[in-house]
């Protein structure tokens, strides 16, 4: 699958490709802003992007800005946004509109080398991957005398896990249960808190986060 | 007529201009009574003049009204040379008039000095009100007109009116007649241009005097219709009798003018007298600045403040002014002991009064004091103020330097190094001793992260930055430890408000986490009139106060600096509620 990067500091836009290169990813291209990405893409037509939430020329919020284009213009494409800090609400910009996949990390996590690889595999196959501190954020906002109590610790393993974007079967293996026992689990989640049973797994991250959110 | 007798006083104005003594005034008086009689008796004395009285009549009128008007400003308005001018043009009307006489030598003196009134009336015009020719335009107008007027001489040398000249020297009667055109042309192109001249400045000072100046200038009108008598004269144009009526009327009343005008800056200076009346001992800047503006009816006048320790003006505000620049405006110096301590600013226009500018500014002089150290005070005030904002904002961009370090430079080789390391991991899957030191080290580097990650956004919460005030405080109100109702707009402000406004609710929300065990929370940022308002508030047990050195004096120390407002309404066992109002302006 191709992969495109767009970071500002050469230290982490080489090292991010090395790490992709190694493990079998096609990297089409690299870059250090905002624009060369969107002129880039059409021409590469990668699978995912990569791309740093600062970015030249400002570095405020031309990452984000950019992100928000190509899901936009382009659904189908995977967008994955890395950050030095995680703010609820441009993960729910981010999720909301194309159904294409999209992923919200911190920088830092990109140290767990399998799980970011995943990370990015999960969002250029059109999953999500929303980094964990906001989903354990939400979810201990959430506790204070809510539905939330009602759940068991396993089915808030398993929330949590979903709010993340992972699959059932992502689940399972993080959890180290069977897929039966994550359905079942994740069934009776949504029964408890009353989502949508007919969520995708695509939708159901957003619907869980909108829940969490309030 | 000598202006200085025993009685005379010697003005404090420094002009050495001497108002005119009673006896000299009855001396004057007297000699225009005689002119009168003299007039009339000329008129009726004479062989072939027709209508002799009625002819007498207008000639008085002419000269009379400047003679005693002349006498009236000399005595009240000694600092302006109009009242002599005056006089001394009624005087220098009277001998044309010796062409009515019977005797030659008197003929000849009247008709040599037969046109020297229209000079004279030039002169006048162009002097008023100061009786001084004041630009180098005037004095070359009006000598030029004298010098016209004085061309009868030659003339009559030449042999103009032979034989009843006694001054004929060779009969020229075709010089004679081409000099008298050469007179009149002149004469009254000098009349047109002093009428331009009068018209142009009026218009150009665009000031704002008293009525009375501008029924000064109407009478300039009296300038054009002599001038076009003259070129009557010039083109062989026939006037009708009441054109030339109007006219001598006109002029007539022209002095009568001059000294309404002269009297009217008298009123003025009583007006001073009523100023410090009004102003009372000790006005403020902004009284002394509406008493200075009504005392010399210029709206205009503004008193400005010479601060030493900012080494420049100030006005009643405080704020710094630069002086304007001379025509544009008149400055007169204000002197507190001999100390220049203010600057008067005014019409330009004014300066042709110089005796209620030169009181009003001494009267300003006598009561300034505690308008200028209040003046004084608030450019203090203001200049602290100043001093504070530019430190927070030093302060800021300080924070937001750093924050940017950290994340351009240790952050991201953190980030870079863990990289490697996790890479390293994979190559020591054989080596699980070596390997499990290795994710210490990753778990370390992890920790340091994250404890970075906290300090700057401590420093400097860049999200908000970033993304704005409804991003970061969404953030703040998820991680608070008691449920926030948020209501928050994502419309964006400048730096400074967001920042404050984030450092407010962050602060707050730490407050009420640590003193006020609230159980809800209602965050709420909305726009008003002058900026944004941030209102906090909980269901705690209250009791927080500004006072003493608890964060919200911080807060309270932050607001101030943008020139925002902080209030907290706390009573004891009634929850808290922290308001910011954020103007935008500054």
């Amino acid at each position: 699958m191709r992969v495109m990067i767009a970071e500002d500091s050469v230290l982490l836009r080489e090292g991010i490709a090395r790490l992709l290169i190694e493990t079998g990813w096609d990297v089409a291209a690299t870059c250090e802003s905002a624009d060369e990405l969107l002129a880039l893409v059409p021409r590469q037509e990668p699978d995912v992007v990569i791309l740093d939430i600062r970015l030249p020329p400002s570095y405020t919020d031309e990452g984000m800005r950019a992100a928000l284009t190509l899901r936009q213009q382009r659904p189908e494409l995977g967008v994955l946004v890395l950050s030095q800090y995680v703010e609820v609400q441009l993960a729910m910009r981010l999720l909301a509109g194309a159904a294409g996949g999209v992923g919200y990390l911190l920088k830092d996590r990109i140290r767990n080398v399998r799980d970011f690889l995943e990370s990015v595999r999960r969002v250029a196959l059109g999953g999500s991957a929303i980094d964990p501190q906001i989903v354990s954020e939400l979810i201990t906002k959430r506790r204070h005398g809510d539905r939330l109590s009602r759940l068991t610790t396993r089915e808030r393993e398993v929330l949590a896990l979903m709010a993340e974007g992972r699959s059932n079967q992502g689940i399972a293996d993080e959890c180290h249960i069977n897929l039966r026992s994550v359905e079942k689990n994740v069934s009776s989640v949504f029964a408890k808190l009353d989502l949508p049973t007919d969520a995708t797994d695509s939708k159901r991250v957003l619907a869980v986060l909108l829940y969490l959110r309030g | 007529m000598r202006r200085r007798d025993a009685s005379g006083h010697r003005r404090a104005d420094g002009t050495g201009l001497v108002a005119l003594s009673r006896r000299q005034t009855v001396a004057t008086a007297a000699a225009g009574s005689a002119v009168g009689i003299s007039l009339f008796v000329l008129a009726l004395g004479a062989d072939d003049l027709s209508r002799p009285g009625y002819r007498a009549a207008l000639a008085c009128w002419v000269t009379l009204p400047y003679i005693f008007t002349g006498m009236v400003a000399w005595r009240r308005r000694p600092e302006s040379r109009l009242g002599r001018l005056m006089v001394a043009a009624g005087f220098g009307t009277v001998p044309n008039f010796l062409v009515w006489s019977d005797n030659d030598f008197l003929f000849t003196v009247g008709v040599a000095t037969q046109f020297l009134p229209p000079a004279l009336y030039l002169h006048l015009f162009l002097a008023f009100p100061s009786g001084r020719l004041s630009h180098a335009l005037d004095r070359v107008i009006v000598a030029t007109a004298y010098g016209a007027a004085a061309l009868a001489v030659p003339a009559l040398m030449l042999g103009l009116e032979a034989p009843r000249s006694t001054l004929t020297v060779i009969e020229l009667p075709e010089a004679a007649e081409r000099l008298l055109q050469i007179q009149l042309a002149v004469l009254s192109s000098c009349l047109l241009a002093g009428v331009v001249l009068l018209v142009f400045r009026r218009l150009r000072s665009g000031s704002v005097r008293p009525a009375i100046a501008w029924l000064v200038d109407s009478f300039s009108l009296a300038l054009l219709a002599t001038a076009v008598l003259l070129m009557a004269g010039l083109f062989g144009w026939s006037i009708d009798e009441p054109v030339r009526v109007v006219t001598f009327i006109a002029m007539g009343l022209a002095p009568i003018v001059f000294l309404a005008g002269l009297l009217q800056a008298r009123l003025d200076q009583t007006s001073v007298t009523e100023f410090l009346n009004r102003v009372g001992a000790n006005p403020g800047p902004y009284e002394l600045q509406r008493a200075v503006a009504s005392a010399l009816r210029d709206p205009t006048a503004e008193v400005v403040y010479w601060l030493p320790e900012f080494a420049c003006y100030g006005d009643a505000d405080g704020s710094r002014v630069e002086l304007p620049q001379e025509p544009a405006r008149g400055m007169t110096p204000i002197l507190r002991e001999l100390e220049p301590v203010a600057m008067l600013l005014h019409d330009p226009a004014l300066a042709d009064e110089r005796e209620p500018l030169s009181s009003v500014a001494i009267a300003t002089g006598l009561v300034i004091e505690n308008a200028r150290l209040q003046v004084q005070l608030t450019a203090r005030l203001e200049e602290l103020k100043g001093s504070r904002a530019r430190l927070v904002d030093a302060e800021q961009r300080g924070r937001q330097a750093l924050e940017r370090d950290l994340h351009d430079g240790a952050q991201q080789r953190l980030v870079g190094l863990s990289l490697k390391l996790g890479q390293l991991g994979d190559d020591l899957r054989n080596d699980p001793d070596l390997r499990s030191r290795l994710e210490e080290a990753i778990n370390d580097v992890a920790a340091s992260l994250s404890e970075l990650r906290d300090l700057a956004h401590g420093i400097y919460p860049a999200a908000v930055r970033d993304h704005g005030l409804s991003v970061a405080i969404e953030s703040l109100t998820t991680r608070a430890s008691v449920p926030v109702r948020l209501s928050v707009s994502d419309r964006r402000w400048p730096e400074k408000i967001e920042l404050t406004a984030c450092c407010i609710v962050a602060e707050s929300l730490t407050n009420i986490t640590k003193h006020a065990q609230a159980s809800a929370v209602v965050v709420e940022l909305a726009p008003d009139d002058v900026g944004l308002v941030v209102e906090i508030s909980d269901d705690g047990v209250g009791g927080a106060t500004t006072e003493g050195g608890t964060g919200l004096r911080g807060l309270a120390d932050r607001v101030e600096a943008i020139g925002g407002r902080l209030q907290v309404d706390s009573p004891p066992g009634n929850g808290t509620r922290v308001r910011a109002e954020l103007p935008c302006a500054s």
